[in-house]
């Protein structure tokens, strides 16, 4: 689960890292008085809102500005017209995807002059495992933190934390070095290791991404911009960073598979609507499909789901989906029982009807029975027995109904 | 032989009691599995299923010879009862609960080091030695006895990869879901060390799985393995489209390759064959052990 900036700034500064003095804003008078409260001549950065990297070299979608939704803005008269641009817009980034992401707040921050930025990150390297942290520098004009990762990832330091005790006194001084620090830093990035160390453990945290990091004349260290995201396996054990999730940033068909426990995502990339039960099966169906020609354009994972009302519940998000012109399903039973499976595909179909071309394969746990089922309902779909057949059959079916 | 578990294994189930472990203890009976004691704390001196149950890991080995378990128990459980299986020292521990915190799981593989236990999952279907046990949710009638070793990141393509042997009139040895969560117990590299020294085993099939660098890692394990044995691997995803990312961490940790094809490229490097489709599993089967 991911949160916006400002919120990521807001905790990490409970924790004790320096971040510039900002307010967020709603509308673009809220942006003008939040400028003002926060620094009275200026300059101030304007922040679209969006959970995705690289905004300032997005662009708004219908936009005759070819700014980005990272903005710095030197007059106070302006403050309003920029924020204009941005909020109820569509910005687009390379993390966002075609589609984009509405921007419903902006993040509006004192200007803050540095010296020197870095890139800080903390994340799991799953393989060994362990909580690891990266540091990079950033120089002005130079290459981009994930052209260092590929072509020398050795220009990215990575140092294995204890999960309990964060980095030791050495580890700092390595990073110290590394980036090149003078004395007056030598406490300052000590706080910032640990501080997101701290914020990592303490929620369940999963990513922390600082980038950039800023050096003033001072040897101060303060987070320019903030990353965060978290366990959704540990929310229980967080109800205040639950209530940070932003309704926004999903689709209303991905809240309500949420609701019941399910994974569902969109795609632009055809018109078969998948119901599978694990991420492997619905990868391998999903390159299958696409040697045939045909894309997928929503996927709905029910996981190991045992209750019927919310497999049916979860079916019918994929059978209202107006973009479906043939549903496939492929369950491989193990905790999950087909029949169950049988049982939701008839109460949803007899809730909203059936207006496309379905074929259902069952493999595992009660297939047979849950083949019977779905004969004994005389419902207009078709079985299959293999992930392979079961594609041939609906795109000869979605053809025939053309 | 098989590995890690056979009809010598003397199973204890830890959350014996609850709905959907009985639905799979009663299944795993029938298919024979030596299941000897159940554990649910405060229903110790008890019976279910007609075995006894415990109320410690510990107290259900010491009077019934348990060597391995499997938990049942839910997600935020998990933590204590692999504690509990870790301390008393069973040999295997099979964890099938999904959406176990990842810290939790980062703390019990701090716990795994200093102890001789080996854990499968969490978000597993399990293990299951065809004929012989059957430790998880696994749909067992779909199996059968064999000499080709499983395993997978991914537990729907497992059962995709079992109708494949048997597609090439071939059987399992053994079956092993390594789960599909951020940290995992038992990986790779240790199931290609343990098949390759099974002397019923003479070829496996590898799946993995997006996410993480679990294929790059074996890669470079079974490229400097002494004596190994034929793996079949495939990895789903080609065609993945784009999916929303926050931030750059996830990729610089894996040095940018996150793709399907960046795996596929690492395992055929060190000689594995890696096939494109998962129906190319039988006929590729079919060619390499004639």
């Amino acid at each position: 689960m991911n949160i916006h900036e400002y919120q990521a700034k807001k905790i990490l500064n409970r924790y004790g890292i320096f971040i510039p003095r900002g307010k967020v804003a709603y509308t673009p008078n809220e942006a003008k008085r939040a400028a003002v409260h926060v620094s009275l001549r200026g300059p101030w950065m304007l922040k679209a809102q969006i959970q995705s990297g690289a905004r300032e070299r997005g662009f708004f979608i219908d936009s005759k500005s070819k700014k980005g939704g990272i903005r710095l803005v030197k007059r106070r008269r302006d403050i309003v017209r920029e924020a204009e641009q941005m909020l109820g817009e569509t910005l687009v980034t390379e993390q966002t995807g075609p589609a984009g992401k509405l921007v419903s707040r902006i993040y509006v921050e004192a200007f803050q002059k540095v010296r020197k930025k870095f890139y800080a990150g903390m994340v799991i390297n799953r393989v060994v495992p362990a909580l690891t942290l990266l540091i990079a520098n950033i120089e002005d004009g130079g290459k981009d933190i994930m052209t260092k990762a590929v072509e020398n990832p050795k220009q990215i330091l990575k140092i294995k934390l204890d999960l309990k005790k964060g980095a030791t006194l050495r580890q700092i001084e390595k990073v110290r070095r590394f980036l090149e620090l003078n004395e007056p830093s030598r406490k300052h990035i000590a706080t910032l290791i640990q501080s997101m160390h701290r914020a990592f453990i303490e929620n369940d945290a999963t990513m922390i991404e600082i980038n950039p990091a800023g050096v003033t004349k001072r040897g101060r260290i303060i987070a320019l911009d903030a990353k965060m995201s978290f366990d959704k396996n540990a929310l229980y054990r967080h109800p205040e960073i639950n209530r940070l999730q932003d309704d926004y940033e999903e689709s209303s068909r991905e809240l309500k598979a949420q609701k019941y426990g399910f994974q569902y995502s969109e795609f632009d990339d055809g018109n078969v609507g998948c119901i599978v039960n694990g991420d492997g099966i619905a990868l391998a169906a999903m390159d299958f499909i696409k040697t045939k020609g045909l894309g997928a354009c929503c996927f709905l994972n029910v996981k190991g789901g045992v209750d019927r009302d919310k497999i049916a519940a979860g079916i019918k998000i994929i059978m209202t989906n107006p973009k479906v012109e043939g549903i496939l399903i492929n369950i491989l039973g193990g905790f999950l029982r087909c029949n169950l499976i049988a049982e939701g595909i008839i109460a949803a179909a007899s809730e909203v009807g059936l207006n496309v071309p379905l074929v259902v394969r069952f493999e595992g746990t009660n297939k047979e029975v849950a083949k019977e089922i779905l004969i004994n309902s005389r419902l207009p779909l078709i079985i299959a027995d293999t992930l392979e057949e079961s594609v041939d059959k609906l795109i000869a079916a979605m053809e025939e109904s053309e | 032989m098989a590995i890690l578990a056979n009809n010598n294994t003397r199973v204890l189930v830890q959350g014996i009691t609850g709905t959907q472990a009985s639905f799979h203890v009663r299944r795993s009976l029938d298919y024979g599995t030596k299941i000897v004691a159940g554990v649910t704390p405060g229903k110790g001196g008890t019976e279910h299923l007609g075995i006894p149950v415990f109320d410690s890991v510990a107290e259900a080995m010491q009077q019934t010879g348990a060597n391995a378990s499997v938990m049942f128990v839910p997600a935020p459980a998990v933590r204590g009862a692999a504690q509990e299986a870790i301390e008393a020292g069973l040999d295997l521990t099979v964890c099938i609960a999904d959406g176990v915190p990842i810290q939790d799981m980062l703390e019990i593989r701090r716990m795994l080091k200093d102890s001789h236990t080996v854990l499968i999952g969490p978000n597993t279907p399990g293990i299951i030695t065809p004929g012989e046990a059957r430790l998880g949710i696994f749909p067992e009638n779909i199996h059968r006895k064999g000499r080709i070793g499983v395993v997978s990141r991914s537990s729907t393509l497992t059962y995709e990869a079992v109708l494949e042997i048997n597609r090439a009139e071939m059987g399992q040895s053994t079956v092993i879901g390594l789960g599909d969560d951020m940290v995992i117990g038992m990986d790779f590299i240790e199931a290609l060390d343990r098949f390759a020294d099974d002397d019923e085993t003479d070829a496996i099939v590898l799946i993995g799985q997006l996410g993480g660098m679990f294929e790059e890692v074996a890669a470079e394990h079974y490229k400097n393995m002494n004596h190994k044995k034929p793996v079949i691997a495939f990895v789903p995803g080609n065609t993945v489209p784009f999916g929303h990312k926050m931030g750059y961490a996830g990729d610089i940790i894996s040095d940018g390759k996150v793709s399907a094809q960046d795996k596929k490229d690492a395992l055929s490097d060190a000689g594995m064959v890696v096939v494109d489709r998962i129906s190319h599993i039988h006929g590729t089967l079919q060619k390499i052990l004639s």
